[in-house]
């Protein structure tokens, strides 16, 4: 279908207009014209992924159009196999996302607005095949962020505002440089912002002269990549920014964070790092492995010492994503369908987690696990909410990877990647596995167990509308944790193409 | 017979679509949906007893088994190739475990309609139990590692939530993180093992295993400096030693108890405890291969005897019947390791048979008496007849009494590992073994015995309660349960021939059932093996091998290399030292709580008895020390590290300090490159300014503008 991507493009910032002419104070029409508008996006993704052919290794669906013309930059859109899931994913979590916004109060048309804004911008990092369109979208997707996060958030919303906005934009300006490094390394042409004309090792061989210096141009440009990748998964040592942002940031947006925003940097990897740089990648493979442990061990070991659930599924993310880079690092094809398959879970059971998390918060207006008097803040919310309790602990076990929901095939395929390459790693690895359960499920024992404190005593059961938002997350890591086939076939040719390039290094 | 998916597949579907049926309408179903667990749970017995007919009936060979496999996924592509296959592997052992799950499980579904029928959460524990039933049910059936560990982590996740099913109780919630974290200890190993045995055979299906040991691809395969063998089997084993509560893991299983009594009998003395064991009989050419033997006797002996003499002090009815799962289990282990392949799995089933029912029993009491103190009961065999047949028949089984079925299957282990430890040329340390199994053996009839006179004989210690607990209850679905397992806790079902015609010959007869049915996978009948797709109706795969005999396998399977004198030897003193140890148990146990002649133990020898009654302080040393004193603050450290230092210095600092460079560069830009005019330094001070000013002016958009422009002014003037 022509102009499918295009539309699933544009169809947020219709939504985004519609929004924004609706007069103020008429708020049931705003959310529901943001709900049908995310509604009518999630149905175009499907039709993509009815459309999708899935035996094709390269992109499709392609659209070009000329746009700056004399610097050779194209209005250029394709997907292939790798981010189709997280198109998906986009589609189907901006949709939750605003179910699970009924009750935000302040400003509403604004947070749509930019809750729309923000998914289109999501779109077009996923789609674009064009450089510098790919960096416009980067990098405007900062602005809806920065205001949500910002005017929307906790107390202490500025703060992690600028944080999140100046430590992603510091990645982002090196990995311009990057950018522009490329556009005259090919030579200006009409190709030179085409991402898909620079796939294939075309720069090993090339140097560049810098003060004075000889160096690779492969290997200095990859760091500058990689820098912009890693601080958005984000990998140790730049993952600082994402507790700040993540207790701050409102619901849907923490959500929308943990659930595809941090996929951009893995997923910056699989689109323009390994297959521009694909000997400097293959290279310091061990590097990005080892950051990935590091994150992994380090996150989880952080998350277990938090007192407010938040900060700890943030810290969760932080373990999570390092396992993707591990199977990214591994480079091979259980290793890699494993990390973009860990992506997609993650996606899912991270997005369950944060959701649940605001569904209490919007009862009990605290996070505490334990408050910093020492007592507990929560307490037999098992006894108090039986429907939430069972649908927490499916979120929980799939976090953890219960064999059987859906996190659970993405780690063991990426173990089974990771172990011929880095044994020992693996072994270290494993520890996070352990960690992995530890966390939750002490934070779990210490929430839900025991009598019910007076105050909890007050909090209703999931209404309709909650658990309406939870059950296809539910479904998602159920399904995909006993037939992952839907969401492996549609990466599995573009993975292995990918695979093959690099085994060549 | 014919096999096909249709006539294999319920077995593990039935229990699994009763769970998820009750989980989606058990509220609304007539009582609670408990009919369709317990009908979906027989409906898979009565598919396991044709099966096992099948194969124990018509030929009497071990070497048949059904094998089918299916694709889960396949993420071939380009040049790569890699795919994950599931599928069922069913042979002799596989067809008795069947049979053993269903049955037993069926009999404690039936027993739960009436023991948990006063619980608020009626409906959900079904739910809980049909989950386990069928994850148990397709670990049995599972042909491989992946699927075993899928099913094993199900299993866990049950067990969780029925240890947590009194979530009022604070304990409640304490016991399940306990047993789901330190099971996980083991099982993130068994998930090592199965990746460095995939990365060297390409899958981890036991048939592909067996060949890969026969051909002699582990040998030299190194991993981490040390035999791969030996590391895989090791990694699994760990599974073992997690899921089967053996030593050093095995703090989890006490607590375990929290759950409801026929949770107990089901998951944490029949099936999921034993899993462990289980997989390590279907690894066990892996443990050979990787010279794992002894270390696995070594546990398994340590195991049985620490937890029978902790057993010895408890006061806890249930908590004296978990630690002698416990001290049974590590004998198990123990027959696994000296090689007694046959008698570990025959232990397993009679053990299941005879652990359910003393549980059962023990739940009988509970719910007469709302209590579990021992030293509150006491007389109680007037008031509870049927109970205390059934618990009797059962302390005379685990404590090892000729005609019982646990005498049956460990005397046997313990006859091999005597031969084992000091016939079979070892060196003489390996003696151990079999001295701590004896000695767990007597531990075991005196702390039975313990538990049934001060259970049952005597005078009541507690009027109150005594004259409280009711009559016994009579009604089909308390007492039926107990009637069918006690029958089973007799040894000569176990021991007798195929035939029919003999129940007598006890002591190594070729004829028994057991005996031929169940052996070591020798692992070179499995070179070269087709499998059949999941879709195809056959009959039972035959290997080519001449007819299998019960014997020791030369310098593959056990030590006991062809020594049949040796074996006749250790086996006749065996038996001869067990049947004195268990009456020797019982008579001490009678003159201590019945005649009080001797005095109990805890006068004798209190230091000691401290150390037992704080279980030699495992569970003070893990959660006290390593986790209270270790891994909390240790992680609190971390944490503050990572806020109150990485951030706060090195990320904020950093920004802090540009702040400081913004407002020197600015100085310097009015000064003095406007007046010298713009090079390449002061155009990198540039760059860095324009960041900073985002934070003093917000203007976003705009500087977002000017750096894309600075910055390709920048690039441009590299010479590339």
């Amino acid at each position: 279908m022509n102009g499918l991507l295009s539309m699933i493009l544009w169809a947020p910032i219709l939504g985004m207009l519609a929004v924004l002419v609706i007069p103020k104070g008429n708020d049931n029409a705003t959310r529901w014209t943001a709900l049908v508008s995310t509604a009518i996006t999630f149905a175009l993704t499907l039709v993509l992924y009815a459309n999708f052919d899935q035996s094709i290794p390269g992109v499709q669906l392609t659209e070009t159009l000329p746009w700056i013309s004399q610097f050779h930059i194209f209005y250029k859109l394709g997907i292939d196999g790798i981010s189709l899931p997280m198109t998906l994913l986009n589609g189907l979590l901006f949709f939750l996302c605003i179910m699970s916004s009924w009750t935000v109060e302040k400003n509403l048309k604004g947070y749509f607005a930019l809750l729309l804004m923000l998914q289109s911008t999501v779109f077009g990092v996923f789609f674009s095949l064009d450089f510098f369109l790919f960096y416009v979208y980067w990098e405007v997707m900062l602005i809806p962020m920065f205001f949500l996060i910002g005017v929307w958030g906790g107390e202490n919303r500025e703060y992690a505002a600028v944080k999140f906005f100046l430590y992603t934009f510091f990645g982002s300006i090196v990995m311009l440089v990057g950018i522009i490094a490329l556009y005259y390394a090919t030579g200006k042409g009409v190709d030179s912002f085409d991402i898909i004309a620079m796939h294939g090792g075309k720069f090993t061989d090339m140097t560049v002269h810098i003060f004075g210096t000889d160096f690779s141009f492969e290997r200095l440009f990859f760091w500058t990549m990689f820098l912009g990748f890693a601080i958005k998964v984000p990998v140790f040592p730049f993952h600082t920014w994402l507790p700040h942002a993540h207790v701050q940031a409102p619901t849907a947006v923490s959500v929308i964070l943990a659930g595809v925003l941090l996929k951009m940097g893995t997923y910056g990897f699989l689109r323009f790092s390994f297959p521009i740089f694909p000997a400097a990648s293959v290279e310091y493979s061990t590097i990005i492995g080892v950051l990935g442990l590091i994150s992994v061990i380090y996150g989880a070991l952080c998350a277990m010492a938090q007192d407010d659930i938040k900060k700890l599924i943030a810290y969760s993310s932080v373990s999570h994503m390092g396992f993707v880079m591990m199977g990214m690092a591994a480079m091979n094809t259980q290793g890699m369908n494993g990390a973009v398959l860990q992506m997609f879970n993650h996606g899912t059971s991270t997005a369950m987690m944060f959701l649940l998390i605001g569904v209490l918060y919007e009862r009990s207006h605290h996070r505490w696990i334990v408050r910093p008097d020492g007592t507990k803040g929560f307490g037999g919310l098992y006894t108090q909410m039986p429907k939430y309790s069972i649908i927490f602990i499916i979120g929980m076990f799939a976090s953890m990877g219960l064999p059987g929901l859906s996190g659970f095939i993405s780690e063991a395929l990426i173990f089974l990647g990771i172990y011929p390459k880095f044994t020992t790693m693996t072994v270290l690895a494993l520890i996070g596995l352990l960690l992995g359960a530890a966390y939750l499920l002490w934070a779990f024992k210490r929430m839900f167990f025991g009598e019910v404190n007076d105050e909890v005593k007050e909090y209703d059961d999931m209404n309709l509308r909650e658990v309406a938002y939870m059950v296809p997350l539910c479904i998602c890591v159920v399904v995909f944790g006993i037939f992952p086939s839907p969401i492996l076939n549609i990466m599995k040719a573009s993975v292995g193409q990918l695979v093959d390039l690099l085994s060549k290094y | 017979m014919e096999y096909s998916i249709g006539n294999i597949a319920p077995i593990f579907l039935c229990p699994f679509f009763a769970f998820v049926i009750n989980a989606f309408f058990g509220k609304k179903l007539p009582r609670q949906g408990d009919w369709l667990a317990v009908l979906a749970i027989f409906i898979s017995f009565i598919f396991s007893l044709r099966i096992f007919l099948d194969f124990a009936g018509s030929t009497f060979a071990t070497d048949y088994y059904i094998h089918k496999v299916f694709n889960w996924f396949d993420l071939s592509a380009g040049g790569q190739t890699f795919k994950v296959d599931m599928g069922i592997y069913i042979d002799n052992m596989g067809a008795i475990m069947l049979l053993m799950v269903t049955g037993v499980a069926t009999l404690i579904h039936l027993f739960s309609t009436w023991y948990m029928h006063d619980d608020p959460r009626y409906g959900r524990f079904f739910v809980y139990v049909s989950l386990f039933t069928s994850a148990m049910l397709g670990l049995v059936l599972s042909d491989n590692l992946l699927s075993v560990f899928i099913f094993w982590e199900l299993m866990g996740f049950c067990s969780y939530s029925l240890i947590g099913f009194y979530y009022e109780k604070e304990k409640a919630g304490d016991a399940s993180l306990k047993a789901f974290m330190t099971t996980r200890v083991g099982d993130v190993f068994f998930l090592l093992g199965i990746v460095a045995i995939w990365q060297l055979v390409g899958s981890v299906n036991f048939v592909d295993i067996y060949a890969a040991i026969a051909e002699g691809k582990f040998v030299g395969q190194q991993v981490l400096g040390i035999s791969l063998a030996t590391f895989a089997g090791f990694c699994v084993f760990m599974g073992t030693i997690g899921k089967s509560a053996q030593f050093p893991l095995q703090v989890w299983l006490p607590d375990a108890m929290m759950g409801p009594t026929p949770c107990s009998a089901l998951i944490h003395a029949a099936t999921m405890v034993a899993a462990g064991v289980y997989l390590s009989l279907r690894t066990y050419p892996l443990m050979v291969a990787g010279e794992l033997t002894q270390f696995i006797a070594l546990i398994g002996a340590i195991t049985a005897f620490g937890a029978a003499t902790i057993a010895l002090v408890q006061t806890d009815l249930k908590a004296v019947l978990a630690f002698s799962t416990i001290s049974q289990l590590g004998y198990m282990v123990m027959g696994v390791g000296v090689g007694s392949y046959n008698a570990a799995f025959m232990h397993l089933i009679t053990h299941a048979v005879f652990k359910a029912c003393l549980f059962l029993s023990a739940g009988s009491i509970i719910h007469s008496v709302h209590e579990q103190e021992m030293p509150k009961l006491g007389g109680l065999r007037k008031k509870l007849p049927y109970t205390f047949i059934a618990m009797m028949c059962c302390t005379l089984a685990i404590a090892g009494v000729p005609f019982f079925a646990g005498f049956v299957s460990k005397d046997r282990i313990l006859g091999d590992a005597l031969f084992w430890g000091v016939f079979a040329g070892q060196s003489k340390i390996w003696a151990i073994v079999p001295i701590l199994g004896f000695a767990g053996a007597f531990l075991t009839a005196f702390y039975m015995f313990r538990m049934m006179f001060l259970t049952f004989f005597g005078k009541p210690r507690d009027h109150h309660i005594y004259d409280h607990c009711h009559e016994e209850h009579i009604s089909f679905n308390s007492n039926v349960p107990l009637l069918i397992l006690t029958v089973f806790t007799l040894g000569f079902w176990y021991c007798g021939t195929l035939t029919g015609q003999s129940f007598g010959k006890v002591f190594g007869s070729k004829t028994e059932w057991f005996k031929i049915l169940v052996e070591a996978p020798r692992v070179e009948r499995f070179v070269g093996r087709t499998r059949e797709p999941f879709s195809a109706v056959d009959t039972r795969v035959k290997a080519e091998l001449p007819k299998a005999v019960y014997e020791h396998q030369t310098g593959y399977v056990g030590p006991a290399a062809g020594d049949e004198h040796g074996i006749h030897k250790a086996h006749l003193i065996g038996a001869i030292a067990s049947i004195f140890i268990a009456f020797g148990g019982i008579f001490l146990a009678f003159l201590m709580y019945i005649k009080g002649s001797v005095k109990p133990l805890a006068d004798t020898f209190s230091g000691w008895t401290t150390a037992l009654k704080n279980r030699y302080y495992f569970d003070d040393f893990y959660v006290g020390v390593v986790i209270q004193k270790g891994m909390i603050p240790f992680n609190r450290f971390l944490a503050w590290f990572d806020m109150g230092v990485y951030d706060r210095f090195a990320i904020d600092g950093w920004a802090k300090v540009n702040r400081v460079a913004f407002r020197a560069s600015r100085w310097f830009d009015d000064v003095v490159v406007d007046a010298i005019g713009v090079d390449g330094t002061g155009v990198a001070v540039n760059l860095f300014n324009l960041v900073l000013r985002i934070v003093q002016s917000g203007k976003i958009q705009f500087y977002f503008v000017v750096l894309i422009l600075t910055l390709a002014s920048y690039i441009w003037t590299i010479n590339l």
